[in-house]
């Protein structure tokens, strides 16, 4: 309960805080959001994109 | 009809009306008016009062309807007009036995305020990024897509193009003159008096490298595409109204208004490239 306590003193009690927290918090969730997104598609889609196949034919090209 | 208004007339109403206490109601004379402190000067409860009643207390008046009596201060007379009902029983209640909602309270209400905030904070947490994204999807509609921005470059090999030779690549739907000038070419372009020209532009504000001259191949005058290597400067002349450029791309004769456009141009040197755009 001390935890609960110490959370609503820290950042519930005043609205001059409360607010500001959100807005940093949907900053960072916004940022966390789109790398775990993006992470998750291209492990879902590895092999599949340029970046990952590029070498192959970056280099066939250099060779020839 | 006789019999009608034999019938009224025998049920008329009582004229007065009598109250539980015995006394008959008399509504417009206040008989239990009384000033607000009657006590303790000699005389009882009733009867006549041995001190006048002061007038903004009330009192007795004539009027046309009569008798009227009227107080001010002291309160209705409280005496019940309904008749009064006893019982002996008790009042049953509608639910005798409350239930017990001890099991149902929290247990803890700091934590149940926490908890509250913590839930209240989030959803304005997603709200907020939802309404940034919302606007900021929609921001980007605006923006320049991928295939747009592709053809608004040009890259040209500078190496292809030999001194003294014009190249016309097509940009953005207008041709683009890209000069590899000659140093006789250069000088002849930097040794002109170019304050007394129509459009007074040195060829240092023209050029990024004196070698490379790169302008739009419009005429100024009406839009017409200038043929090079010709015309009495040495540079550009418009068959269509006779407008002559000269090897910096400057009008100097005819109808052209001003100087030929120099789109934004920058040079890759390590891959020895002109990127148009």
């Amino acid at each position: 309960m001390a935890f609960a306590n110490t959370l609503y003193n820290t950042f519930f009690r005043r609205n001059s805080i409360f607010v500001p927290t959100i807005f940093a918090g949907a900053f960072a969730f916004g940022i966390g959001f789109d790398t775990g997104v993006t992470a998750f598609f291209d492990h879902w889609n590895k092999g599949k994109q340029w970046k990952d196949i590029r070498h192959k034919y970056v280099e066939a090209a250099e060779e020839e | 009809m006789a019999f009608n208004g034999l019938k009224k007339a025998v049920t008329l109403t009582p004229s007065v009306r009598t109250l539980p206490s015995g006394v008959p109601a008399a509504p417009l004379l206040n008989l239990a008016a009384r000033a607000p402190a009657d006590h303790a000067h000699g005389h009882g409860a009733s009867g006549p009062r041995s001190t006048a009643t002061p007038r903004w207390a009330g009192g007795v008046s004539r009027t046309s309807a009569g008798l009227a009596s009227k107080s001010y201060v002291t309160l209705p007379p409280t005496t019940p007009s309904t008749a009064r009902f006893l019982h002996t029983s008790v009042a049953v209640k509608d639910a005798p036995q409350v239930p017990d909602f001890s099991h149902y309270r929290a247990n803890d209400n700091d934590s149940n305020r926490a908890f509250s905030y913590f839930m209240v904070g989030t959803l304005g947490l997603v709200s907020a990024s939802v309404a940034k994204s919302t606007v900021a999807e929609f921001l980007k509609t605006m923006s320049a897509s991928a295939d747009v921005l592709a053809l608004a470059k040009v890259e040209i090999e500078l190496a292809t193009i030999p001194e003294g030779k014009n190249v016309i690549v097509k940009w953005r739907g207008k041709p683009v003159f890209v000069r590899h000038r000659t140093q006789a070419e250069i000088d002849e372009a930097r040794e002109t008096n170019w304050q007394s020209l129509r459009d007074p532009e040195s060829d240092e504000q023209r050029v990024k490298k004196p070698e490379w001259l790169v302008m739009l191949g419009v005429c100024t005058h009406l839009g017409c595409v200038p043929i090079g290597e010709s015309g009495d400067f040495g540079g550009w002349f418009c068959p269509c109204h006779g407008s002559h450029y000269d090897i910096s791309g400057r009008a100097r004769k005819g109808p052209a208004p001003l100087n030929l456009e120099i789109p934004t141009y920058e040079f890759n040197d390590a891959e020895g490239k002109l990127v148009i755009g």
